[in-house]
């Protein structure tokens, strides 16, 4: 086999748990289990270990189990982590492995590895394929929800600069004889400059509460009394850091925030929508509509006793069409009822109380599966770890492209491995499709 | 009749394509025939008369360092010599020569009729000898039978080829010439899959009738470059200058006035033009905002007033050429010699090529140049060479070679055209070279010339000559990394004019080098570093290696880290429909172009790094080596 490189990734299935595994896999894990560990544990003897940060805290104490190439699931060296199963804890391990090098693993790349080193039979061939297979579909779902919003806009402006800034670049070298002034030396560093900034910026947007700020809408539709705090409390359930306010001026939307199975969610809350002649709060309501306009999912909460209220109706009527709605009839314990849920035309209705906890488990399980999340995806978070480490590896490039003083050669290797390592984000950039932007741009050929 | 002697290699054409294959051929030691329909137009340059240019010249070097003709050919006809990009970096420097057509004619038909092992036949091909899916041999025009092992078919622009001026268009294989119409017919009937591309020329001018006082003089370096590694240019023709004018918004009117009878516009031409070299009437369409466009007026050679204009290729009607043409600055009386003219012409996918340009269906039967959809001389030379090699060795019994990516541009042209197809006319640019840093002029030699040794095509002249050089770059790379400079023994007057400030500990004269702001001259005179190589050449190529040393480095391990995937063969009976987890589109995909390797199909358009991981499980469930599974934690 050729030497690969340093893998790692949450192995565990998101979710609540005891434990939580980080796996790691590579050619010469010594060393990095050294850093992250302070010592190399002995092959295949679970050994108790703090798990270190940077600056050499501990992120959480846990299990190490080592396996040394060949005798492991990979056939490389593995580094397996069981921490404790919180969703932020695990993050911050894996965080740290990346840190030390490692790069996220591709999807279904673990069991790629142990089958290309012969860790596999025949007969377990077929289902590595599948697994690439469904596992790539998978992560690209991730990926695409890991793009949504404005890392997404972000991301692209700066592809964009890029791809214009490499065009002038490379149309100045290979067009030296068309009358054209492509690019002025100084202008082409204060373009780099630009993109350095917009990177920078987007680094800030992708790390600014990460995924929490950016995960799946949902719209809560119901009126105050209906039990909106206790449903979300109950969702929330277990999980750490649980439900969190942010803060707005109390006219914008409501948000908040909570974790289910590692899959964050944002709740807009649409009790505040009403006529109103007041100018700032009819921005604060425009704003509250936008939101509800990018929703995944809506869930209308109604008292059971109830039903539905009139103002409901209109927001539901609004809604975006296709987006799933969930009707939740809340406060059953009240009425003596069982939980259950039941379809019709499209939507789901559950029957549940969040006071006593009957039926959330239904609610959970429906919800996740509105917004499109399985249970055991490999997750939004990692997608999102691939797009970072690529957006790191372009800035490695983009400051390299900086030192390249005067030397526009260099400096155009340089953007083209910013490009190149764009690429698992924008899909690939290839030479036909620079020249065509050149073509299209400039009149060049004699 | 069968003509009465067995040729190993026959090559179908003698342009730049067709005479680099016989050669090569010819140098193996193969039994090569030439055949062409006229021997007075072998090495003919039908297009501009210029050899080189960025990512061309680099070709063209190449194909010297494998022992090739062109860039001998350019330093005996070429009458301006220039670098373009002198004052960027190496990897994109350029040479670019602009040629005598009668003297290159000569230079190559010498080198042909000279050439031991080489027969030069005149008579069109009309025909193919099939036996089965092996070439067997070619007919001629009178019926003659030439049998062969191998064929390489360089048949330019003159399968089916029409020629448009205006809405007027006549069958030619280029002005002046015939087509090949019978072969066209019968490669279609071989299910080669074809299609057609379009290119054109400028009207061509009578010098005498210019005003060149009007125009900017474009000189040549001085001094002038050589284009060969064995070039002198002592030895080059007298130099000639050329000349810019350009356009103007009254030439744009007269050809806008004229665009209801441009065969381009009004759909009579099919073929697909390239976009980097539009006629002039694509150019003040596709860009009306620009009001003149540059005409480089370039001298056809020593013994005719001919000139090209180059930038107005065109095929409007003749009436409408003249009016253009007198429109711009300094050709108002011009008289043309030669109408402008279009020509459509057949081409086949060449991702039905293998990377030793053998087509995957017809067994010894090999493409190269114009035909494979490239357009450009020195394209089609090194296609030409590459073929000529190629058929060689499959007349031989032995292994096909051809050059990877990150070692020529070659390898960057060939890998392209036969995993990614071409949808214009394909052109070298160093943009298309990843591996641009390691892919240069100064050093085709180094990367090239040892592999030709073995393949049989370099000579011991030259073998002997690169020797030498190579032996020499080495010695002095090592004599530069053994000495020290100490700083208390430099003094420091030599420390500022030469490194800018004086160093704080020792260093080595290769480190001193790497600094962008040292030269080698410079840095030779300091105390105890001196005198150098003297070798230009030598001297020059220690000081670029060792200026691009980290990047160069950090390339050699990206080729090394892909170096295993990329080589590893896919079968070419494979049905990729029944590879378990392919999309359908990479089925689809992979079935139209049964790639030969793994590198092969990751660049293939639509192809997914998924892909290529299902493709490796497949490859690798085929290999009876399973081992158990070990006894550490599974899981999915």
């Amino acid at each position: 086999m050729p030497s690969t490189d340093i893998i790692a990734a949450i192995a565990t299935a998101p979710g609540r748990g005891g434990i939580g595994v980080v796996r790691v896999s590579g050619n010469g894990l010594a060393d990095f289990a050294l850093a992250l560990l302070g010592k190399t544990p002995k092959p295949r003897v679970a050994t108790l270990s703090n798990f270190l940060a940077a600056n050499g805290n501990t992120i959480d104490q846990g299990v190490a189990l080592f396996f040394s190439a060949p005798h492991s699931y990979t056939g490389e060296d593995v580094l397996e982590l069981q921490g404790h199963g919180g969703a932020a804890v695990l993050r911050m391990v894996l965080g740290r492995c990346l840190e030390l090098g490692a790069r996220p693993a591709e999807p279904g790349e673990f069991t790629k590895r142990a089958f290309l080193n012969n860790k596999m039979d025949l007969a377990q061939a077929e289902s590595v394929a599948d697994l690439i297979d469904a596992s790539t579909t998978e992560a690209a779902k991730s990926a695409m929800r890991s793009l949504r919003g404005e890392f997404s806009g972000a991301v692209h402006r700066l592809v964009e600069s890029l791809i214009n800034l490499r065009m002038l670049v490379e149309a100045m070298l290979d067009f030296p004889e068309e009358d054209i002034d492509f690019l002025a030396e100084s202008n082409a560093f204060g373009q780099l400059a630009e993109i350095r900034t917009q990177l920078g910026n987007v680094f800030r947007q992708a790390r600014q509460g990460s995924l929490l700020r950016e995960g799946l809408h949902v719209v809560l539709i119901g009126q105050p009394n209906v039990g909106k705090s206790s449903l979300l409390n109950r969702l929330a359930g277990e999980e750490v850091a649980i439900v969190t306010p942010v803060a707005g001026t109390t006219r914008d939307a409501i948000r908040q925030h909570i974790e289910i199975e590692g899959v964050p969610l944002h709740f807009i809350d649409t009790a505040g929508l009403r006529d109103t002649e007041d100018e700032v709060e009819k921005m604060g309501i425009a704003r509250t509509w936008s939101a509800i306009r990018q929703a995944n999912a809506a869930l209308l909460l109604v008292d059971a006793a109830q039903g539905v209220a009139p103002a409901d109706q209109e927001i539901i009527a609004a809604l975006p069409p296709g987006i799933p709605l969930l009707r939740i009839f809340n406060k059953i314990d009240l009425l003596d009822q069982g939980p259950r849920a039941t379809s019709d035309d499209g939507a789901m209705d559950i029957y549940l109380s969040a006071k006593t906890g009957v039926g959330i488990d239904l609610l959970h399980d429906h919800l996740l599966r509105a917004v499109g999340w399985q249970s055991g995806s490999e997750g939004l978070f990692m997608a999102r770890a691939r797009h970072l480490g690529a957006l790191h590896e372009a800035e490695e490039h983009l400051a390299l492209a900086e030192e390249c003083n005067g030397q526009i050669e260099l400096f155009a290797e340089e953007l083209r491995l910013a490009q190149d390592a764009l690429s698992s984000i924008t899909g690939e950039f290839t030479a036909d499709d620079l020249l065509g932007e050149i073509f299209s741009r400039f009149c060049i050929g004699k | 009749m069968l003509y009465p002697t067995q040729f190993d290699v026959i090559v179908i054409g003698g342009g730049h394509a067709g005479a680099e294959a016989a050669l090569a051929a010819a140098r193996m030691g193969m039994k090569t025939l030439l055949l062409t329909h006229n021997i007075e137009t072998l090495g003919q340059m039908s297009c501009n008369p210029s050899i080189g240019g960025i990512g061309k010249g680099h070709l063209v070097k190449e194909v010297d360092a494998l022992g090739g003709a062109m860039a001998a050919a350019t330093d005996e006809a070429g009458i301006q010599f220039r670098i373009l990009n002198s004052s960027k970096g190496p990897a994109v420097r350029a040479t670019r020569a602009q040629a005598d057509r009668v003297l290159y004619r000569q230079a190559v038909r010498s080198r042909l009729e000279n050439q031991p092992n080489l027969w030069l036949f005149q008579q069109a091909v009309d025909d193919l000898l099939l036996e089965q899916d092996r070439v067997v041999g070619v007919v001629t025009q009178l019926g003659l039978h030439f049998r062969a092992q191998a064929i390489v078919l360089t048949a330019g622009t003159f399968l089916a080829g029409l020629v448009h001026v205006g809405l007027s268009n006549y069958q030619a294989g280029r002005a002046g010439d015939p087509p090949s119409i019978t072969l066209a017919h019968r490669l279609r009937e071989l299910a080669l899959p074809v299609k057609r591309f379009k290119t054109g020329t400028p009207p061509r001018i009578d010098g005498r009738t210019l005003d060149y006082s009007v125009m900017v003089e474009q000189p040549g370096d001085i001094p002038a470059p050589a284009f060969s590694f064995l070039g002198d240019p002592a030895r080059h023709p007298r130099q000639l200058p050329c000349w810019i004018t350009s356009t103007n918004s009254h030439t744009h009117e007269i050809i806008r006035g004229g665009l209801d009878r441009s065969p381009l516009y009004t759909g009579l031409i099919e073929g697909v033009g390239p976009r980097y070299c539009p006629s002039i009437e694509d150019k003040i369409t596709r860009f009306s905002g620009k009001d003149a466009h540059q005409i480089f007026v370039e001298p056809e050679g020593l013994s005719t007033h001919e000139i090209y204009p180059n930038g107005i290729s065109t095929s409007l009607p003749f009436d409408v050429q003249v009016e253009l043409v007198r429109s711009i600055r300094g050709f108002e009386n011009a008289h043309i010699t030669r109408p402008g003219y279009a020509i459509e012409y057949d081409y086949f996918d060449p991702v039905g090529l293998k990377n030793s340009l053998e087509t995957k269906t017809i067994h010894g039967l090999f493409f190269a140049g114009q035909i494979n959809g490239t357009t450009g001389y020195e394209e089609a030379a090194a296609q030409g060479i590459l073929a000529g090699i190629n058929a060689g060795l499959s007349v031989q019994e032995k292994e096909a070679w051809h050059p990877t990516r990150d070692q020529a541009y070659l390898g960057v042209m060939v890998d392209d055209l036969i995993t990614r197809g071409v949808v214009e006319p394909y052109r070298m640019f160093t943009s298309r070279a990843e591996h641009r840093l390691l892919l240069r002029e100064d050093n085709a030699d180094l990367r090239l010339t040892e592999e030709g040794r073995r393949l049989g095509v370099v000579d011991d002249a030259r073998w002997q000559y690169f020797e030498v050089k190579r032996e020499a770059i080495a010695s002095e790379q090592e004599r530069l990394k053994s000495t020290w400079v100490n700083p208390r023994l430099l003094p420091q007057e030599d420390a500022e004019r030469v490194l800018g400030k004086g160093i704080e500990h020792e260093y080595s004269l290769l480190d001193l080098l790497r600094r962008p702001d040292v030269d080698y001259p410079a840095l030779m005179t300091l105390p105890g570093a001196g005198p150098g190589v003297s070798d230009l050449k030598v001297s020059e190529q220690v000081e670029i290696q060792a200026k691009y040393q980290g990047y160069i480095s950090r390339q050699l391990e990206e080729i090394a880290r892909h170096q295993h995937y990329e080589t590893m063969a896919l079968p070419p009976e494979l049905d990729y429909r029944e590879v378990h987890g392919l999309s359908i589109e990479g089925q689809h995909k992979l079935n139209q172009h049964k790639p030969e390797t793994l590198g092969q199909a990751a660049r293939i358009s639509g192809v997914t790094p998924a892909a290529i991981s299902v493709l490796l499980v497949h490859l690798k469930r085929g290999v009876p080596q399973i081992k158990t599974v070990s006894n550490s934690k599974k899981s999915a």
